[in-house]
């Protein structure tokens, strides 16, 4: 019985990261595929998310700046402002740039969150990071939140302990996965809206064709900038999710773009960008690989092992991690063969209202 | 379509469990990422503890065997969070021995292991955070020293050596700053001078700027840097610039790699330090017989701390009598931290027999005594190392 708890348990980490993975390709979505921004960025704004919804919840520390202990819910939040506000000024400046500019200007910026975040050690405790970071629901479990209002309305701290005692440990799991996976269903629905509205369809017209979009009155440039932010605003929050499943962020190896931009580049792209449903495949399809690939290439290695024992394994082990990027590489490659256009491709909005439905 | 990924995503999973009357402990290392060649022999003492300890009876009265599921951890919290979620999941495993980087440690520890009761023994994770991080368990422990240790015997070495002032420059990663800032506290209570303290990028082509700015306040650099990232520009910058005359640093910099490219004959006045094991010792000895036998450098950082945490994670399975987790804290300091008789790396069988009948036993490691204070942290030896001949010279601090 304990291993399908086990099981049942890794797969709420599943969805929990894929989850993760899922917002900030839904916000590289709306950038990229809705108004063809190239951010290459994602890192920077999902590190600011995840700084700033920790430096708001943590408790006091002598490592970092602050530990305001506020509302969890206020982090969240404040995290996606502060993503919009960067997201804001990056966009005035350099959303003029033409798709090629943008993508370097993009990633100069992300390394330039990154230096800052890892020199302003007073405030951010610089590359060894901030840990205990209160995680969503695990965080009725600690002492400052049991014994403070509003939980010490409902029992005393004594209670609390003695209810928590009773209850599994592992109760706040699948809380914590469907929260994100709660909250990545309701910016789908958002941003599906979105995409039908004329917002959208204006903004597949400035993609395709930005000087008939001008030419049609359509003010490109603020256009632009409002599909940026919304698009960081989104990452900001993945950011905060994210600095609440690790319960440690720093800014090196956290944030690398390997693993936070491109990674999510990879998903969007084949999944299929431009589609809201086929960036949520894409997350979660590149992750589950990416993850349970581990768990194959080790099976993999121990029936080689027992098929021709004399052979060595050992080699095999040391290497298997690398032979597992080679596996990941090799299915990726297979994908955008197969789907050039992504799993699930582009499907243009309808003109509006009843005749949606007909529309390819 | 998301039934189905999940589904044959456990039935994938599934490939991967080995007997049941195995007992698995967990072994997350940064096999790929920043360091896998320093990860790689690491990797070897790990799977020599398994060996002994299978060759030698195995695990309790029926012969258990014990297994080390190996996974990667990237040195990098995403992925070491990941890999640990498997192993505490999927692969029921007893206990973790491993994790090598401190950030990844914290992060597998807070996500992962402590909230599922399960004990984490990192083999080379050295940041002080690790000593203050848990509330009220006890499962994190280590083989490897704290930085605050190092810090501290290089701040005597520099006394000793009759440096008065000197300049620090830091890479800027978790673990160079956290040992230059110890290193700079350290010396500044023993009546020493800091003339300038700097962090520095890696990998940049060159490091002039910072070793002029840095060298017209001390003849001294205390040098704290990864030395393939940043160290070896560093020193060569500032040895054509004669900014410095001498240099003390810490264990990033100790590779045969630094003699070779600036030449042995410009680092007569080199000293750096790194953990290290006393080499006159009886389990250093049954160690390194053991080592060399199998084609393990028994001298690599990290290596004997490697074996002895494998080692470590055997006993206290055998001393709590099952593969339960909840029972492995408390045997692991029983084992390690004594009394009884004395058991020395490769001693599986003696040991085995000793807690068969009741007696209790006193580890003492390859690395060092291995006694776990309260934090779970252990005393460290360190070495200084200086280049006769070409090669470095360790000889340790005592």
């Amino acid at each position: 019985m304990e291993i399908f708890l086990g099981y049942f348990l890794y797969a709420m980490s599943l969805l929990t990261v894929g989850g993760i993975y899922a917002l900030l390709a839904l916000g590289l979505n709306v950038q990229w595929g809705f108004a063809g921004l190239f951010n290459a960025g994602v890192a920077g704004f999902a590190a600011i998310g995840a700084y700033t919804y920790a430096l708001l919840t943590t408790a006091k520390s002598q490592f970092h700046f602050g530990g305001l202990e506020l509302p969890l819910i206020v982090g969240d939040i404040t995290a996606m402002i502060f993503a919009g506000i960067v997201a804001t000024i990056i966009g005035i400046i350099c959303i003029r740039l033409r798709a090629d500019y943008l993508a370097i200007a993009t990633i100069g910026i992300a390394e330039i969150i990154k230096l800052i975040l890892k020199n302003e050690t007073d405030i951010t405790n610089g590359p060894r990071g901030i840990n205990k970071i209160p995680r969503t629901w695990e965080h009725f479990t600690e002492e400052r939140f049991y014994s403070n209002f509003p939980m010490n309305f409902i029992s005393n701290p004594k209670g609390w302990e003695v209810f928590f005692d009773s209850i599994p440990k592992w109760w706040w799991q699948p809380f914590f996965a469907c929260t994100i996976l709660i909250v990545v269903i309701i910016i789908y629905f958002l941003l599906e809206k979105l995409r039908v509205s004329p917002w959208g369809r204006m903004m597949t017209a400035i993609r395709e064709n930005e000087k008939a979009a001008a030419a049609a009155g359509k003010n490109v440039t603020k256009r632009r900038i409002e599909a940026f932010i919304l698009g960081a605003v989104i990452m900001g929050l993945a950011g905060a999710f994210l600095g609440q499943h690790l319960r440690l962020i720093e800014p090196t190896q956290t944030f690398d773009p390997s693993k936070m931009t491109f990674l999510v580049w990879v998903m969007l792209i084949a999944g299929g960008s431009g589609n809201n449903k086929g960036a949520i495949l894409g997350a979660f399809l590149i992750w589950f690989v990416w993850s349970s690939s581990e768990l194959v290439t080790n099976g993999v290695i121990e029936i080689l092992a027992t098929m021709f024992d004399s052979v060595d394994i050992s080699i095999l082990k040391n290497r298997a991690g690398f032979i597992r990027m080679l596996f990941i590489g090799l299915l990726l490659q297979f994908i955008l063969q197969r789907f050039p256009k992504g799993i699930l491709p582009e499907k243009r909005p309808a003109i509006s209202g009843k005749s949606q439905k007909y529309a390819g | 379509m998301m039934k189905k990924i999940l589904i044959s995503g456990m039935v994938i999973a599934g490939l991967s469990s080995v007997a049941y009357s195995d007992v698995k402990i967990g072994n997350p290392m940064a096999r790929t990422g920043p360091i896998p060649e320093l990860v790689k022999p690491m990797s070897a003492a790990v799977d020599l503890a398994v060996e002994h300890v299978n060759d030698q009876g195995g695990l309790f009265s029926d012969g258990q065997k014990y297994v080390a599921v190996k996974v990667d951890s990237a040195c990098d919290p995403v992925a070491a969070v990941d890999a640990v979620t498997k192993l505490v999941n999927v692969e029921v495993v007893t206990g973790i021995v491993g994790p090598v980087c401190s950030g990844a440690t914290i992060a597998q520890a807070e996500s992962v292991s402590i909230p599922a009761g399960v004990v984490t023994l990192s083999v080379s994770a050295s940041s002080p955070a690790i000593s203050e991080m848990e509330n009220g368990t006890d499962l994190v422990f280590r083989t490897a020293a704290s930085d605050a240790y190092q810090g501290i015997a290089l701040a005597e070495l520099a006394m000793s050596k009759g440096i008065k002032d000197i300049a620090v420059s830091y890479a800027n990663d978790d673990y160079n700053a956290a040992i230059a800032a110890v290193f700079s506290k350290a010396f500044t209570s023993m009546g020493g001078k800091i003339t300038g303290n700097e962090a520095h990028e890696p990998n940049k082509a060159s490091y002039r700027s910072e070793v002029n700015t840095l060298g017209s306040g001390s003849d001294n650099l205390a040098l704290f840097a990864y030395y393939g990232s940043s160290g070896i520009t560093i020193m060569r910058n500032a040895l054509e610039t004669g900014a410095f005359e001498n240099f003390i640093g810490a264990d990033g910099m100790l590779a045969q790699e630094v003699i070779d490219q600036l030449g042995a004959e410009n680092l007569g006045n080199v000293t750096f330090t790194t953990s290290a094991s006393d080499s006159s010792t009886d389990a250093f000895k049954s160690w390194k017989k053991h080592a060399d036998a199998a084609g393990v450098p028994a001298s690599d950082p990290f290596v004997p701390n490697s074996y002895d945490a494998a080692f470590l994670m055997a006993l206290a399975i055998e001393k709590a009598g099952s593969a339960d987790r909840s029972k492995i804290a408390a045997a692991l300091r029983e084992v390690a931290n004594g009394p009884g008789e004395k058991i020395l790396p490769g001693e599986w069988k003696k040991a085995k027999e000793i807690l068969a009948s009741g007696g209790s036993i006193d580890y003492v490691g390859a690395a060092g005594p291995q006694d776990f204070d309260k934090n779970g942290d252990v005393a460290g030896l360190f070495s200084k190392n200086t280049v006769v001949d070409g090669k470095w010279k360790p000889v340790v601090i005592k």
